[in-house]
């Protein structure tokens, strides 16, 4: 008895992926011009010829558990150079959209996430949410005080108090004053847990996958997973995704790199940034807004401006390529938080110094809605890439593929 | 026609500039003929020259020494005057230049050493010209005794139903004659067909009953179902047609020739002549001789054969893997029928078959050839049959397994459409089996593009059969002819009715019958409808020309045609069983009876003639072989080491364009050769060979088209035959003490131009190591 395949195509899988930027799958008629032209596959068994034929024919479990879907950078040399105008790079992209949300739970929330018309609900959210705390904030500061008294009391020194604002908040304007930042933090702080959880529970699923994928294609000379190994291989990836070696490698999307690592720097920046302002205000007791003279807010700053620019970058670049790459909801969505992150916590900042209370409360509210949408929807969106990229770069450095 | 000769020389494109005039001019004005050069011959002016030697009646018969007569023909073309042309230009002052062969100083011209080979072939070229003049006539046409303009047209379906419409438009009457009760074949009993117009991407409903009412609204077609021809006698213009009802016997069914086995006796012997026609009498008793004339039959002008194509039947171990006798294994055509009733279900329990697997090709072996008699058409069935599929059932699959996915044109349109079909799968691949497994099937194949052997479950299985000439089976036009009802070298086409479905298409061996559609290879209605316009064509222009008494291809437009002298006859058959077009019929006697419309004048018959008793206007034993004699043969008592003379006799249709592409790339051979067109290598006759070597020169290469199953011959049989005829002539020329390398035989296609001085040289080399030969100066 002959080793063999048993295919079973899924025209849902079929549907899913047209309907997340993959619309092109079909066409491909298997030449191979895109798995030569790729400039990161590896030479043994080389993608996305493969993974296009898989994608027409609907085989789900080829390509959702494959570690290749994700060492492609969506470069788009694979798609200038198509014949048939297959796309391979977009249906790629297409393709790990559903393997985000295949690994992501729960499951409606990540199929919402990349439907449109769940938009206004998943915007509605969290402009209710903060739009409640921070009714509560600006008119029960006095009751929360209370509560807050009642039930902590002389816990650490009485040090924990409901507002955070800085001494004399009356004359400045913080924005703890209209949200409190206890609120902030408890909406976050559980949502970050979350999404850790989720991450953990998906990755371990995706990494035991792509491994079983990876031996039973012949893609790897490893048979067991290792993860001291790998966490030596993660080691080894990490220096590469900074310098992003893989995104220059490309021809027809150079451009895209440089936006690229200013987001990707930015958030790591604006990570720091996050953590270093809770440790002063939990730790230190010092609440802000701080003075513009202190270093981290030199690094905020900076992060801020890169975000922005970055974010805008990118959306100029999808503009300008309207022609030759597909550009699907679930990139915009991304896009638009990321820009959106950047624009009004900036803008936050700048009406603050400007005076404008208004103004800089409205757009903290909508930052706080951009910073929801990026987080609580992290392990759906496209920017869950993060996650399974790394991952599967790692396995890729883990297994030998070369 | 009392003939008044003339000779005309141009001097331009480099001829005054290489050639001595004087010298020139001194050969026709020897012979007392008037000899004309002027600089620019092919101008207004030269042939205004010419025109008015012929208007003031001086001349008729002229050589026209300049270019090749592959060129200007239209120029030099004087009514009522016979005109040869010397071929100076490109035989003679192109491929060779004085660079190489200096001209003579006025004292190296009369000695014994010195000689100008390019001067003296230029000569020889005049001199043929006028000799070859002097023996032809101007062509007479040919009339028949009675004529006809009908087309009949074997077959109803799409192919037979679209040229009639053709034939009818341009004013022909046609008659259709249908085997079945009903016309539109095939395509009449199909659910969908193909696209056949842009943007070529969705099924349309059949165009058969389109065509059905359209042929039916014609005044001028006459249809004749539940028919078949029980033999087509005659020839072009008057094709003298016997109808009957299928299955019917009847005294002018066509005798048919004995079946191989019974050309032996018990013993395995061969019969002799006479029990074998006995045999052959008692084989075909009540059957009247092909020459007996039906008093009622039909007179037509021409024929086209549309009559298509049946299912092949898969059957036996070569297919078992495929499981093809299982109930739901079926084959495109049954899966049609099938799908024209309704709904895709299983033939075995009538359930829904939702996962349906296409196999283009029986794969297991190595060997990635699809199932006999396919092509293109089979891909685009299977196309169209998947759709079926995704039509019937909203979850419906549909899987394509081929080693050829062969959509040609803009039906690669077709392809991508089909591809985008969300349930339509398609990977090459080699089957290794068909099995049951539960309540369905198991296909797995091997070498996918999946990268590994492929299992797929599936309710039922389709497999790519082929489209089976009717021509396999049976020879549908029974011919009255000698040479047998079919068309004769079927075998190397398959079966398919054909002669050469590249340079000529719709042409058959049989002048005057025209094949289109599936008949003459499997293919879609679309191109079937192309192909019955040009076998329309075909056959206007085969009955426009048998009228005015020229040949219909592929020398259109000869007027001349063979010639016998009776009296010499001695009924040796040659003629009659080489013709390639079976233009000849023979009666008890064995004296050929010829049938000059049937005939494409190639001159096989010619050459095979031992009596050298059959003729041309133009073109004859003697007209060639006084070519031959004219050509002078320098000896010893002319030069102390006098030039080799060769003869080449080449083939007019391709190796003579060959030799002008040499004389025009200015490649140089040795110019000791002197070349004479002739019709077909079919039309050599030995005597020229003798000619030749009698008079001293010292060998002869005959120059021809390919031969084989991939022949490139305008006549399919011309060089084969040639070659033959050659191989006897070598015992002949050992008993005269003749080395046989002296005669040669080449073959050389139209594009091997710059192969033919190297091969032209080589035999010269050849036969110049044997030295002279011996008969030299005799």
């Amino acid at each position: 008895m002959i080793e063999k395949y048993l295919a079973q195509p899924d025209l849902d899988f079929i549907a899913q992926v047209k309907g997340l930027g993959g619309e092109t799958l079909k066409k491909c008629y298997q030449c191979a011009t895109c798995s030569i032209a790729c400039p990161i596959a590896p030479d043994d068994s080389p993608f996305p010829r493969k993974e296009m034929i898989a994608a027409s024919w609907g085989l789900k479990d080829r390509l959702v558990n494959s570690g290749d879907i994700w060492l492609c950078h969506q470069c788009g040399d694979c798609t200038d150079l198509c014949p048939r105008g297959a796309a391979p790079g977009d249906v790629l992209a297409a393709v790990r959209s559903v393997a985000i949300t295949e690994y992501a739970q729960p499951k409606a929330l990540a199929k919402a996430v990349n439907d449109p018309k769940k938009l206004p609900i998943l915007l509605a959210v969290p402009a209710v949410w903060f739009a409640i705390l921070a009714f509560i904030t600006m008119t029960a500061g006095e009751t929360m005080e209370k509560i807050f008294h009642t039930i902590f009391g002389d816990v650490l020194g009485g040090r924990l108090h409901w507002s955070h604002a800085s001494e004399g908040a009356d004359h400045v304007i913080a924005q703890a004053n209209f949200f409190s930042t206890w609120f902030v933090d408890m909406t976050f702080v559980p949502i970050a847990t979350a999404v850790v959880v989720i991450f953990f529970l998906s990755l371990k699923n995706f990494l035991n996958d792509i491994h079983e994928n990876a031996v039973l294609e012949g893609k790897t000379d490893k048979t067991t997973l290792d993860y001291k190994e790998f966490f030596q291989a993660l080691l080894r990836v990490i220096p590469t995704i900074l310098k992003h070696d893989k995104f220059n490698e490309c021809e027809s999307n150079k451009d895209r790199a440089t936006p690229h690592m200013m987001v990707l720097y930015s958030f790591i920046g604006l990570f720091i940034v996050t953590a270093v302002c809770g440790m002063m205000l939990y730790l230190g007791g010092l609440p802000g807004p701080y003075s513009q003279l202190n270093p981290i807010k030199w690094l905020a700053n900076i992060g801020g401006v890169a975000l922005t620019i970055g974010g805008a970058l990118m959306i100029k670049n999808r503009f300008d390529k309207k022609d030759d790459q597909i550009t699907s909801y679930k990139d915009w969505f991304i896009l638009v938080v990321v820009f959106s992150l950047g624009l009004t916590g900036l803008l936050t900042e700048m009406a603050r110094l400007a005076h404008m209370a208004g103004a800089s409360y409205f757009f903290y509210y909508l930052h706080l809605i951009a910073i929801f949408e990026l987080f609580a929807f992290l392990p759906f969106s496209k920017m869950a890439h993060l996650v399974y990229r790394l991952t599967a770069m790692t396995y890729a450095e883990y297994g030998n593929r070369r | 026609m009392d003939k008044k000769y003339g000779v005309y020389i141009c001097t331009g494109c480099g001829i005054g500039d290489t050639l001595d005039m004087e010298d020139l001019v001194y050969v026709p004005d020897e012979e007392g003929i008037n000899c004309t050069t002027h600089p620019f011959l092919c101008s207004k002016e030269g042939v205004a020259l010419i025109q008015k030697d012929v208007d003031d009646e001086k001349v008729n018969a002229m050589v026209i020494g300049a270019c090749s007569r592959r060129v200007n023909f239209d120029v030099f073309n004087f009514e009522g005057c016979i005109v040869e042309r010397a071929n100076l230009r490109e035989g003679v002052v192109w491929p060779h230049s004085r660079e190489k062969y200096p001209k003579l100083e006025k004292d190296q011209k009369d000695d014994e050493e010195h000689f100008d080979p390019i001067q003296m072939k230029a000569e020889d070229y005049i001199k043929m010209g006028m000799i070859r003049v002097e023996k032809v006539k101007l062509p007479e046409p040919y009339k028949t005794e009675s004529f006809s303009r009908k087309i009949l047209v074997l077959g109803g379906g799409v192919t037979g139903m679209s040229s009639a419409l053709d034939a009818a438009k341009a004013g022909y009457d046609v008659t259709i004659v249908e085997k079945t009760d009903k016309l539109g074949g095939y395509a009449a009993n199909m659910r969908s067909q193909m696209p056949v117009c842009e943007p070529f991407e969705t099924l349309r409903p059949s165009i058969a009953d389109d065509l059905i009412a359209e042929v039916e609204s014609f005044s001028n077609i006459d249809i004749k179902t539940t028919t078949e021809v029980a033999r087509i006698a005659g020839q072009p213009g008057e094709f003298l047609v016997t109808l009957k009802t299928p299955g019917e016997k009847i005294a002018f069914d066509v005798p048919f020739p004995l079946p191989e086995e019974m050309l032996v006796d018990e013993n395995g012997k061969d019969l002799t002549a006479e029990d074998a026609h006995a045999k052959f009498l008692e084989y075909n008793e009540g059957r009247e001789d092909i020459l007996k004339r039906d008093p009622d039959g039909e007179l037509y002008g021409a024929v086209i054969l549309a009559a298509g194509w049946r299912p092949d039947v898969l059957e036996g171990e070569k297919y078992e893997h495929l499981g093809i006798d299982l109930d739901d294994v079926v084959t495109n055509d049954e899966f049609e029928k099938i799908a024209a009733k309704g709904k895709i279900v299983r033939p075995s329990d009538g359930k829904e078959a939702k996962n349906v697997v296409f196999i283009q090709s029986p794969g297991k072996d190595e060997d990635d050839a699809d199932f006999e008699y396919t092509g293109s058409v089979t891909s685009q069935v299977a196309l169209k049959q998947a759709k079926y599929v995704r039509d019937d059932y909203q979850d419906g699959k549909a899987y394509i397994i081929y080693q050829h996915m062969r959509t040609p044109g803009l039906q690669e349109y077709f392809y991508k459409s089909m591809q985008q079909e969300d349930g339509i799968f398609m990977t090459k691949g080699a089957v290794t089996e068909v099995a049951p497994q539960g309540n369905g099937l198991s296909v797995t194949a091997t070498n996918t593009l999946l990268g590994e052997n492929l299992a797929i479950k599936a309710d039922m299985v389709v497999v790519a059969g082929g489209m089976v000439p009717v021509t396999k089976d049976d020879p549908v036009i029974n011919l009255a002819y000698r040479q047998g009802p079919g068309f004769r070298d079927n075998d190397i086409f398959g079966q398919y009715a054909d002669s050469n479905y590249i340079c000529f298409p719709y042409e058959t061996q049989r002048t005057g019958i025209y094949a289109a559609g599936a008949v003459r290879r499997a293919m879609t209605i679309e191109e079937s409808m192309e192909d019955a316009t040009g076998a329309a064509l075909k056959a206007i222009q085969c009955i426009e020309s048998s009228n005015k008494g020229i040949s219909v291809h592929p020398r259109s437009g000869d007027m001349t045609f063979p010639d016998f002298f009776f009296q010499r006859c001695t009924q040796c058959k040659r003629c009659t069983v080489e013709c390639p077009f079976g233009a000849l019929d023979d009666d008890e006697k064995g004296t050929p009876m010829a049938n000059p419309t049937r005939c494409r004048r190639c001159g096989t018959c010619m050459g095979a003639c031992p009596e050298r008793i059959i003729s041309f206007a133009d073109y004859t034993i003697d007209s060639i072989g006084s070519q031959v004699k004219a050509i002078g043969v320098p000896s010893e008592d002319d030069y102390d080491e006098p030039p080799f003379r060769f003869l080449a006799l080449i083939c007019e249709n391709d190796a003579f364009p060959a030799l002008d592409m040499v004389g025009m790339n200015r490649m140089d051979y040795s110019p000791n050769v002197r070349f004479i067109p002739i019709r077909c290598l079919g039309s050599f006759n030995v005597i020229w060979v003798k000619d030749a070597l009698a008079q001293g020169m010292d060998g002869v290469i005959l120059i021809g088209c390919k031969h084989g199953d991939d022949y490139q011959c305008h006549f399919i049989k011309g060089s084969e035959l040639a070659e033959t005829r050659i191989k006897k002539i070598g015992d002949a020329l050992s008993s005269l003490a003749l080395e046989k390398e002296r005669v040669a035989f080449t073959e050389i296609a139209i594009d091997e131009y710059d192969k033919l001085p190297e091969i032209v040289n080589a035999f010269a080399d050849e036969v110049e190591a044997l030295g002279p030969n011996p008969f030299k100066g005799f």
